[in-house]
């Protein structure tokens, strides 16, 4: 297995190599990051000129994907704008764990992002739970009593759960939970943040915030998992070692959560392995709306400011998540299923 | 199986748990010192409240957009700028007529008072002598001669160096003495010292480390001289500012100022809706409405910004039509701008006749936009030669149709104009192109080919300011018209008008103000003569203030001039 683990992990390098190359080539054509520097005043051309020899964005793409990766330190750089290389860079590069600086904050990006995984692991995760929980509740349900009437209305909310967009669904939840709600006098959920500044960021009002924006992140995903559960829960019911567990005289519920679920689980583990790194990534609609400061929202507000270290990094950091999860997806695999095995 | 699906489910909510009192439990404390530990009053009637302390006064302020840092020396943006009114502190602030009055100085440098010499080449500004940092340190002129070295230092990676790098030399004579010496007479000296930096902070940096692009004052600015102290930026969420009690002006009535940073407008028309917040600016004017009814008020203060067209002139570049001052009138008088403010910008702003339409003192006499009168400019357009002689609905002249292209940002507001535009000039028999481009892509260099150096637009849009409060401007000077061998120049319009020119340069060195305005005045009617600019609307600052909040005033340049005076009813 750890030789399985080790050969994956070698494998996924070259990858993200040749992913960040492709990224660093898109990035490029994000636009001018001083375009915007100044807000509503223009960046005066000089001080661009200036600006664009300090930071380094006059090179040539290959040079700015060298630096990116593997640093500055080994050549001179224009630290005064001047237009005259004068000292040795400081960057290490990104295979050094420098992930740089960012152009709009001047902070670096390890330092961005460190800031923002939190807040966005606490929404994700928690938006997870809630729907796996849901998900494997109603998924069993309507898995038992197939076709019975209430199987049809939750087949219905569900599929109108799963066509909704997500910036509709929170808009709309915004506007019932908080605006109506206040206005009717009943008590209201908060629209936007983390916490109330007149009681400050204990966890009882991150909960509360929390609500809304969990609720319109897990009524999507909840409605395709569930829809995933019931039909991989009514192909297992329908095995012949369910039949003899039945036949047995086993309890049903033994019946149900021992031999059927665990069988049924494998396929979902898999789903759920897929979707975890991109809990790192943040929920881009969702954290805007609900002005959660989460990855999603840094990832977009320095997208359209064409700030490539940032930017960079977010997407870096996913794909190197996607492929660690990958692999310990498989072995949680081996691990639930003896029979699988990576030798 | 059951026992390892049960240890990855509780290691999944333990997680979970973590995560949750990792990012939640009390990072921050209740805002002030005198808060309570435990949740007290919420605006959402959410956690059971306790005790609120009647003194707490935390006023919420929304911010559509994060400031990217705290330094006056790395400060450019809007929000960014007025952010440091809270902690930070100016020369001299301006009121809500946007009339400067002194703050650090004992009065406004002036040739009357002495302050200016003869010659416009030596200002000399006397500092208070009771200013003071909120660590107890004395303001001095060090910290002037500090802010001015750090700011032109090449070392410094700032956005700017404007305005500072028209100063040649700074004399600090004496600690309550700041002389500024100029290579030549600069007339746009009062934007200056908007913001202050600490010496005895940072210089000590600037010696270890040979630039301040990596202080942790940029972010982390402990010493400040506001009437507020900075406490807490959590990037992203929010940030906190509590009020200086060493403050050496009157202390602030409000204990805290929470500024909440929220994505887009959406969220920010929401929050004030709901009671999440005290004060939000910028407010779409199509969303004032909604705001007025639940209690808002909406309160508009000019900020020198217009949104504006501007024409490009240029034999090189330009459709040849574009060259015919008759043609532009026509253009101006083609479009029904009043309409379209009065129905799409609900009437909170006007039309805007000059370049300088808040600043009351140049705009004198005051221009006036040319009126929607599209038989007038039919008739302009006729008298040009500009006929529809092969009977396509657009005109044209020589075999050459008139057709022009109009280019601006993806703002929706601004599209919603070209539309409007593109028909009404159809209707005259002039067929506009129109284009739209990401504003890092449109306010791009000219080395990269950014859509407003390519001669490809007619006319261009965004709003634009003089250098608000003053009226300079250089756009429209020849020797900033971009080329291969200048590819710094500012004039996308490439226009090179001669008897203009003189004057921008005239007006920048002129610093009594009575010979400045009458300058500015010929400038205005060049512009309105000759159709090089025509605006919109005006773009003021558009606040929504709570409910809650008094004693509340703007100013055009200096926002949060009378914060002190704020209270929560």
């Amino acid at each position: 297995m750890l030789q399985y683990i080790i050969k994956r992990l070698f494998q996924g390098i070259p990858l993200l190599i040749i992913l960040s190359l492709a990224l660093f080539l898109l990035m490029m054509n994000l636009g001018d990051p001083i375009a915007t520097m100044g807000g509503r005043t223009l960046t005066r051309p000089e001080d661009r000129e200036r600006l664009m020899r300090q930071l380094g964005l006059d090179k040539p793409i290959a040079v700015q994907y060298l630096y990116w990766l593997i640093g500055n330190t080994w050549t001179k750089i224009d630290s005064d704008g001047d237009g005259i290389p004068d000292k040795n860079g400081t960057r290490l590069g990104i295979l050094r764990g420098d992930f740089g600086t960012s152009l709009v904050t001047r902070k670096p990006v390890t330092e961005m992002i460190g800031e923002r995984i939190p807040n966005t692991l606490i929404l994700m995760v928690a938006s997870e739970i809630v729907t796996i929980v849901f998900a494997l509740v109603l998924g069993i349900y309507s898995a038992l009593r197939q076709y019975s009437t209430l199987d049809n209305i939750l087949t219905a909310l569900l599929f109108i759960g799963y066509s909704m967009p997500v910036f509709f669904i929170s808009l709309m939840s915004m506007y019932i939970f908080a605006v109506l709600f206040k206005k009717w006098g009943w008590p209201y959920l908060p629209t936007v943040g983390m916490f109330d500044p007149q009681v400050g960021k204990t966890s009882a009002q991150v909960l509360w915030h929390m609500v809304l924006p969990v609720i319109s992140l897990s009524v999507i995903y909840f409605a395709a998992y569930s829809r995933y559960i019931r039909s991989t829960m009514l192909e297992v019911l329908s095995q012949d070692y369910i039949r003899t567990a039945k036949s047995k005289g086993l309890p049903r519920r033994q019946v149900v959560y021992v031999h059927a679920l665990k069988n049924a689980a494998l396929p979902i583990v898999t789903v759920i392995g897929l979707d975890l790194p991109f809990l790192l990534g943040g929920a881009v609609v969702t954290e805007r709306i609900f002005a959660w400061p989460g990855m999603g929202r840094l990832f977009l507000d320095h997208l359209s400011r064409a700030d490539i270290s940032v930017v960079m990094g977010i997407l870096m950091l996913v794909a190197t998540a996607v492929v660690i999860f990958q692999i310990i997806t498989d072995i949680i695999y081996a691990w639930l299923d003896p029979r699988i095995r990576y030798n | 199986m059951k026992r390892n699906l049960n240890i990855l489910l509780s290691l999944v909510v333990l997680a979970g748990m973590i995560l949750t009192a990792c990012g939640g439990a009390a990072a921050t404390q209740a805002p002030s010192s005198n808060a309570t530990e435990e949740p007290s009053t919420s605006a959402t009637e959410a956690p059971a409240p306790t005790e609120a302390p009647a003194e707490n006064k935390v006023a919420t302020f929304i911010w559509t957009q994060e400031f990217t840092t705290l330094s006056p020396l790395y400060a450019s943006g809007w929000f960014t700028t007025t952010t440091q009114q809270f902690w930070n502190c100016w020369a001299w602030l301006y009121d809500e007529t946007n009339t400067p009055f002194p703050s650090l100085v004992t009065e406004i440098p002036s040739l009357e008072n002495g302050g200016i010499s003869e010659d416009g080449l030596t200002i000399t500004m006397h500092l208070r002598d009771d200013i003071k940092w909120s660590d107890n340190e004395p303001i001095t002129s060090e910290d002037f001669r500090f802010t001015w070295a750090m700011t032109v230092d090449p070392k410094n990676t700032v956005n700017s160096t404007y305005p500072y790098d028209k100063v040649s030399a700074i004399e600090t004579p004496d600690p309550q003495t700041v002389v500024m010496k100029f290579d030549a007479p600069f007339a746009a000296w009062l934007i200056l010292w908007k913001g202050i930096a600490p010496a005895h902070i940072l210089q000590p940096v600037y010696d270890a480390d040979g630039t301040l692009d990596n202080a942790d004052w940029n972010n982390n600015p402990t010493v400040g001289c506001g009437s507020y102290n900075f406490a807490e930026w959590e990037s992203g969420s929010f940030a906190r500012f509590v009020r200086n009690d060493n403050f050496y002006d009157e202390p602030a009535k409000i204990n805290e100022i929470f500024i909440r940073f929220v994505p887009d407008d959406t969220s920010q028309t929401n929050a004030l809706v709901a009671g999440d917040a005290d004060l939000g600016l910028f407010v779409p004017y199509s969303e004032t409405p909604k705001l007025k009814e639940a209690g808002v008020t909406i309160m508009t203060e000019p900020s020198g910004y217009n949104e504006s067209w501007f024409f490009q002139v240029s034999e090189e570049f330009s459709h040849p039509a574009m060259l015919d001052v008759n043609v532009r009138k026509a253009i101006a008088m083609s479009i029904d701008f009043a309409s379209f403010d009065r129905d799409v910008n609900l009437d909170v702003v006007k039309v805007p006749g000059s370049f300088w339409d808040s600043l009351p003192f140049y705009n004198d006499p005051a221009v006036q936009p040319y009126p929607y009168d599209p038989e007038a400019a039919k008739a302009l357009l006729d008298a040009a030669g500009w006929i529809d002689s092969n009977g396509d609905g657009t005109r044209d002249k020589d075999g050459v149709e008139f057709v022009i292209q109009h280019g601006t940002t993806t703002r929706e507001v601004r599209q919603e104009l070209q539309a409007v535009a593109q028909q009404q000039l159809a209707e005259v028999g002039i067929k506009l192109e129109i284009l739209n481009y990401d504003p890092d892509i449109f306010f791009g260099s000219y080395s990269d080919g950014a859509p407003v150096y390519t001669g490809e637009l007619d006319i261009q849009e965004w709003s634009d300011a003089p250098a608000f409060p003053d009226p300079d401007i250089y756009y429209w000077l020849c020797s900033e018209i971009p080329s291969a061998e200048n590819p710094s120049g500012s004039n996308s319009f490439y226009i090179c008008d001669e008897e203009l020119d003189a004057l921008l340069q005239l007006q920048a060195t002129q610093l009594d103000p009575a010979q400045r305005q009458e300058t500015i005045s010929k400038i205005n009617q060049i512009f309105h003569d000759k159709v090089y600019w025509i605006g919109a609307w005006q773009d003021p600052d558009v606040w929504a203030v709570g409910s809650r909040l008094s004693g509340v005033k703007f100013s055009g340049v200096s926002p949060f001039f009378n914060i002190t005076e704020w209270d929560i009813k």
